[in-house]
């Protein structure tokens, strides 16, 4: 009963802050004559309805925009999901690789992926590949690095036991290393894609033709507030669907740890 | 250490010389021996290191020299840091140890921080324009979701041993904050600061893209229009050479100031 009263209580406090900060914010704009059309919140709710069913720009709907990114986060994501394993997996388990690739790696990896923007549009031109390009690298790095931590932390007790039990160096990879590094991979993995959703913003805001950062840009280049506001509020939304459905995953997938818990 | 583990320590070593050796090699007869690539496009690193020195003392062709452009990124990035650790912090551990103003930011905070700090961009630029104020604002809002979430979950994870054992003691509410939470989260307080503070650089880089007139991220863009890749290269090496530093600050402080700290 108290429990049930006290997630009462959080809505009450929670949703009241809220409502506080959305009528602050009517307020302000009703108020203050300022020489830049900010919208109201309502304008914003009902600019985001209206993006659902009608084109914006000229060819998607704001679904179809979400769609477009998710595709371009997805390709990068995929890419570097593969080869960041394979790598971080690699250089955690077996010493040559990590002294050949570890050097180049911590070499490259200060980089902010986003200072590869302008080096990314030279190589690949302005078109799809690019934002590939840079998703790939933003996803890169955390990927890596966990697998790799995940193959350094593997329990010494049971490489010893396998090792005993006569196992070789590539059984012991694949069948002791590799599914004890699933846990910390998928923390990368999380990581990975909250940062490849965010690269992808900063991708398609220096250029696309369409996708949900091409909406706010947009937006700026016609000193359209309530569209730029509209779009950042499809971003949070898809950002949060994104992160609690790899959470989800994670938990599905990981029932045995509890780290996933 | 055994004799035998000693030499394969040092044969590492001798490996991981030669890789880093042979990818400065490879780059190297990539573009200048072979051509396999154009100047504009990937300029050979004897090229890039030139541009580099050169960059120290010409304004040539952006209108800043390197110091200019790093001295401009550091003062952004390091206004925006500094104001998102000072607000961030008390307020993720205000959060968490008062109930009512957990209850009553918490949701707030989760819906804002699902909006990366780049897609606030464009409207910091039309409201603020695109000088100093609009790039620390972009700077302080990546800087200030980490410092909240790290002090929160620090101030939470106080162990309830060490609260238990300070009421005992008849240790007030306040007093219990300063002298057991606090000193138990720094910690993590320290990981939060040191992650705002890589997003920080990072989408400093973005704002400098986006709109701006100086600073490193505004010379790769110029060095990108100009077709100009070694202009580009020399901007990525010192923003990480930059950002490596930040962070090793950062890293000292931690070891001084964080006792028990792993």
């Amino acid at each position: 009963m108290s429990k049930k009263n006290q997630r009462a209580r959080a809505l009450a406090y929670g949703g009241g802050t809220f409502l506080l900060l959305l009528f602050l914010w009517e307020i302000l704009v009703r108020m203050t004559d300022s020489q830049i059309p900010f919208p109201t919140p309502f304008a914003v709710i009902e600019r985001f309805v209206d993006m659902l069913f009608h084109n914006v720009g000229y060819y998607y709907t704001i679904v179809g925009h979400v769609l477009w990114s998710l595709s371009r986060v997805l390709a990068g994501f995929c890419m570097a999901a593969v080869l960041g394993i394979v790598l971080g997996l690699t250089m955690g388990w077996f010493p040559y690789v990590r002294a050949i690739f570890m050097p180049i790696f911590n070499l490259l990896r200060p980089i902010a992926p986003l200072a590869w923007i302008p080096l990314a549009i030279l190589w690949f031109g302005i078109g799809e590949k690019y934002k590939y390009f840079l998703i790939f690298i933003a996803a890169f790095v955390p990927f890596t690095l966990n697998s790799y931590a995940g193959a350094t932390h593997v329990d010494k007790q049971l490489v010893g036991a396998a090792k005993m039990l006569g196992a070789n160096n590539a059984q012991v990879f694949f069948e002791i290393v590799v599914p004890a590094a699933v846990p910390s991979i998928f923390s990368g993995a999380q990581v990975a894609l909250s940062n490849s959703w965010m690269t992808m913003l900063a991708a398609e805001m220096v250029c696309a033709t369409e996708g949900i950062g091409w909406i706010i840009i947009a937006g700026q280049a016609v000193n359209d507030m309530t569209q730029m506001i509209a779009g950042m509020l499809a971003i949070g939304i898809v950002g949060f669907l994104l992160a609690n459905g790899m959470r989800l995953l994670e938990r599905r997938c990981l029932v045995w740890n509890n780290q996933g818990n | 250490m055994t004799k035998q583990k000693k030499l394969f320590a040092f044969r590492m070593k001798i490996i991981s010389i030669c890789a880093l050796f042979g990818f400065f090699l490879f780059w190297y007869l990539v573009t200048d021996v072979w051509k396999l690539a154009p100047e504009t496009l990937l300029p050979s690193p004897l090229k890039a290191l030139e541009t580099g020195i050169t960059k120290w003392s010409v304004k040539k062709p952006d209108g800043s020299t390197l110091p200019q452009h790093i001295f401009a990124s550091l003062r952004v990035s390091l206004l925006g840091f500094c104001f998102g650790a000072v607000i961030g912090v008390p307020l993720g551990i205000m959060m968490a140890w008062w109930e009512k103003a957990d209850m009553c930011l918490k949701p707030v905070f989760d819906f804002v921080r699902t909006i990366p700090p780049i897609a606030w961009i464009p409207i910091m630029i039309i409201l603020l324009g695109i000088g100093v104020v609009a790039k620390a604002s972009i700077v302080f809002l990546s800087a200030f979701i980490p410092c909240v979430v790290n002090s929160y979950t620090g101030i939470k994870s106080t162990k309830k041993v060490h609260i238990w054992v300070g009421q005992t003691f008849g240790a007030s509410k306040t007093r219990l904050l300063f002298k057991v939470a606090i000193p138990s989260a720094l910690p993590y307080i320290f990981t939060g600061l040191k992650v705002s503070l890589n997003s920080s650089w990072g989408s400093l880089v973005a704002a400098e893209m986006l709109g701006s007139d100086s600073g490193l991220g505004y010379m790769i863009q110029l060095g990108r229009l100009l077709c100009r890749a070694d202009l580009i290269i020399v901007g990525m090496v010192v923003i990480g050479i930059m950002g490596t530093i930040l962070s090793a600050i950062l890293d000292f402080m931690e070891m001084k100031l964080v006792k028990g700290a792993v």
